[in-house]
């Protein structure tokens, strides 16, 4: 590794080589890669040569008959771009608040986001009877359909996310340009020309600003938006005006978890130990526990809400969750989301990378879980006496599902590859500048120094 | 710096990445004024979803105006030596 | 402005699914067969659906045994065709729309198969073709009615070609449409005459009278989709 031609005016000289380590992985990286995207690869195949037939024969492949006319595909679509909403919080809101712990965790978070948006904005349209069709939506679009919202909404939040994931991936870039790394056309290209001059800093810093605070009403909007997509219809159970909240909600709590999740196996994978400490986890850990309490006084207030009405569509749609053919998934849900995390974050002695570990995986799983239970049981409980309804699901939506999250890894393992996981540019100014700043400023939340009196002031050297 | 300068196309490239973004943002733009002037003549919007779809556009315009800005920004406080185009600044 | 209605006697209704059986002839209804309902993807789009009233002990002299405990109703159930329909509002390419005379019509060239108006529709109205339908033989075939292909949903249309054909041949006949003039399949085969179709804003057709009838209900009116079917309940 040359450490030599390496000086760049934007970083603090004394630490240049320390973070050179987070750059291994791509300029060293070897067989692991191939083999991890390979299989990888093969799963995605996998799952596509199974949907082939669904292009084939048509959506009789799925499990999906009458009532139950959604099922997987939707359920996915609404976990992945839920998983979104990792990148925000850590990113945006910890840069607004100045946390100074969101150093390491931004970039993996950021990433999440983008991965996850493009993965679950492409999943209705593994939905469709008709997907040759799909561009109808920009010809003889509707404004009053909510599915038409969700479509401007993330386009807006995929665009702001990328925009700001590769801002501040700009600097790292360019680092990566002057080792030579190779390919080095792709540096250069995407370097646009940094050289840590303090303008071009300037322009860096003042655009993430307005990108942070931008990123944050997009993406409570946009899982907002996608609750419309239920609580916009008369159906019991999905007729209900907390899901907004609820679903935003969910979302951070799903992507809270996701990121935790990343963030332990790259850490282990990448041996980013030194960067990723326990105090990260701690924190973040912390944050998982809160809004899984949050989680569950939204479920709580949403299903006493309807028991309490006793209305007929409504309980029936409530008993086939609570002691129905949905009961499993249904409490499961709840011990996942609600029981298993609370029991091991609230306790210092559980609250390490095992037990976070365990708990994340419970809330990825619980949440999922919970968009079954949204969109099934009110589908298979008709307000008119129809049979209740029931959902197998096929091969091809198993298929469709392990490709998805196959997708997800392929997309981090090949980020990896390319870029640093974690901000190096942003650590560097963590070292150099952060602790004067954090000093500066809890000495000024501190009480101001009584005034000197006037008679024995000014004028004495 | 041992580092050679850039080729040219790499300018390029850029400068088409950057026009590819505005390409996007104004046609999704163009899409909804289109899906508004769609259902005013359908006469069965409510108004809430009109002025919400007016809302996302400035947002879209804002995501590209501030890539525009760093893009433009950067070149401007840099300026590599070799590549054609804008200012020739002297590093500070 | 015409709108177009339908009142149902359930005093009159046999159960017997005449009208379930004349749909699926005059609109080229794909048969699915016995697997894929098995599945749960009946495909009609006029359906029978059963009530069933269990009686309490001692009602109608329920000591003899099982079968006179039990009464079973028929609900003959077509789309309601709305005047507010829920379907029409989250349709996210505009391929189910309101017509002018009150039929919530569809254009299948359009659809994308989305099913958001499957899972928006209060009654279940809408139907959806999972694989290719089966045609039916071109020579027994209603050259009215347009055939679909798969991954489009679809639904009861008020027999919107019969309207079509009724005023084509009232214009070549040089006077306007008469109440009577159209008469929807189902209407037509009957044999209680329990179905009755016609202009619910024509104050003096047989359809607006009924649904003036103290007798007149509506499916979940509460919920304010304004359908436009009634039912006049049994009596007695």
């Amino acid at each position: 590794m040359t450490a030599g031609t390496e000086a760049r005016p934007s970083s603090a000289p004394a630490h240049d080589l320390e973070d050179v380590e987070l750059l291994r992985s791509i300029e060293e990286h070897g067989v692991g890669f191939r083999v991890a995207s390979g299989l990888l690869l093969l799963v995605i195949l996998a799952g596509w040569v199974l949907f082939g037939r669904q292009l084939l024969y048509g959506l009789g492949v799925t499990g999906l008959n009458q009532p139950v006319a959604w099922g997987f595909y939707i359920v996915n679509f609404v976990f992945f771009i839920g998983i979104s909403h990792a990148g925000t919080l850590i990113s945006a809101i910890l840069r607004l608040a100045q946390a100074e712990w969101r150093r390491p965790i931004t970039r993996m978070a950021e990433v999440i986001t983008v991965i996850v948006l493009a993965i679950g904005g492409f999943h209705p349209v593994l939905d469709l009877g008709r997907p040759e069709r799909a561009l109808n939506i920009f010809t003889s679009g509707r404004l009053q359909s909510p599915l038409l919202w969700d479509v401007s909404s993330i386009s807006a939040y995929f665009m702001a996310s990328t925009v700001y994931l590769y801002i501040p991936m700009i600097p790292d870039i360019a680092l990566l340009r002057d080792r030579g790394t190779r390919p080095r056309w792709l540096y250069h290209f995407l370097a646009w020309g940094w050289r840590g001059t303090p303008r071009q800093r300037t322009v860096l810093d003042r655009a993430v600003g307005i990108m942070m605070i931008l990123v944050i009403p997009i993406a409570v909007s946009v899982h907002t938006v996608i609750s419309y997509i239920f609580a916009m219809t008369l159906q019991p159970g999905w007729h209900s005006t907390i899901f907004g909240p609820y679903f935003v909600i969910g979302a951070i709590f799903s992507g809270i978890a996701a990121l935790l999740m990343v963030m332990i196996v790259m850490r282990k994978v990448f041996h980013l130990e030194r960067y990723l400490k326990h105090v990260h986890f701690d924190h973040l850990s912390k944050l998982l526990l809160v809004m899984s309490l949050l989680w569950f006084y939204f479920t709580f207030s949403e299903y006493l809400t309807a028991f309490f009405g006793n209305e007929p569509s409504e309980m029936r749609v409530f008993y086939y969750k609570f002691s129905g053919p949905y009961a499993l998934f249904y409490w499961g849900m709840v011990a996942c989301n609600f029981v298993i995390p609370v029991l091991i974050l609230s306790f210092r002695r559980t609250r390490r990378i095992p037990g976070i570990m365990i708990a994340s995986i419970a809330v990825v799983v619980g949440m999922w879980l919970e968009r079954l239970n949204i969109v099934v049981p009110s589908l298979a409980n008709p307000r008119l006496p129809y049979p209740t309804g029931f959902y197998v699901p096929s091969l091809v939506e198993w298929g469709m599902f392990v490709g998805g999250i196959a997708s997800f890894m392929l997309g981090f393992v090949i980020f990896a590859r390319f870029f640093p996981l974690i901000s190096v540019w942003e650590i560097r100014e963590g070292r150099a500048e952060s602790v004067a700043h954090t000093t500066e400023r809890i000495e000024g939340y501190l009480p101001d120094p009584r005034p000197v009196e006037s008679s024995a002031a000014s004028g004495e050297a | 710096m041992s580092r050679p300068p850039p080729p040219r196309w790499i300018f390029l490239l850029q400068l088409a990445s950057v026009a590819m973004i505005w390409v996007f943002v104004l046609s999704i733009s163009t899409w909804i004024v289109h899906l508004i002037r769609l259902s005013r003549a359908l006469h069965d919007v409510p108004s809430a979803s009109v002025a919400i779809s007016i809302v996302a556009i400035p947002v879209f315009l804002t995501g590209a105006g501030v890539l525009t800005y760093v893009f433009v920004g950067l070149r401007r406080g840099g300026g590599e030596p070799g590549e054609g185009g804008a200012g020739q600044e002297t590093e500070p | 402005m015409t709108r177009w209605g339908m009142v149902i006697d359930l005093d009159r209704c046999t159960g017997c699914g005449a009208c379930m059986a004349a749909c699926h002839q005059e609109n080229n209804l794909a048969a699915v067969g016995p697997g894929e309902t098995e599945r749960s993807r009946a495909f009609h789009w006029l359906r029978l659906l059963p009530e069933v009233e269990v009686a309490r002990a001692g009602w109608f002299g329920s000591e003899h045994g099982a079968a006179s405990d039990v009464i079973v109703s028929y609900l003959p159930q077509p789309c309601f065709h709305c005047d507010d329909p829920p379907c029409v509002r989250v349709c996210p390419v505009h391929a189910t729309y309101l017509s002018d005379e009150g039929i919530v019509a569809q254009i299948y060239a359009r659809c994308i198969g989305c099913r958001y108006c499957m899972a928006a529709c209060p009654y279940n109205a809408k139907v959806f073709n999972w694989y290719e339908p089966e045609q039916v033989d071109e020579r027994k075939a209603n050259p009215d009615v347009s055939l679909r292909s798969r991954g489009v949903v679809e639904k009861c249309t008020f027999c919107h070609h019969r309207i079509l054909l009724a005023r084509e041949e009232a214009r070549a006949g040089g006077r306007e449409l008469r109440d009577g003039d159209v008469t929807p399949a189902c209407a037509e085969s009957c044999p209680a005459q329990a179905i009755v179709f016609g202009d619910l804003d024509d104050p003096g057709s047989r359809v607006s009278q009924l649904a003036r009838s103290p007798r007149a209900f509506r499916v979940y009116e509460d919920l304010g989709t304004e359908p436009k079917v009634y039912y006049l309940t049994e009596k007695g």
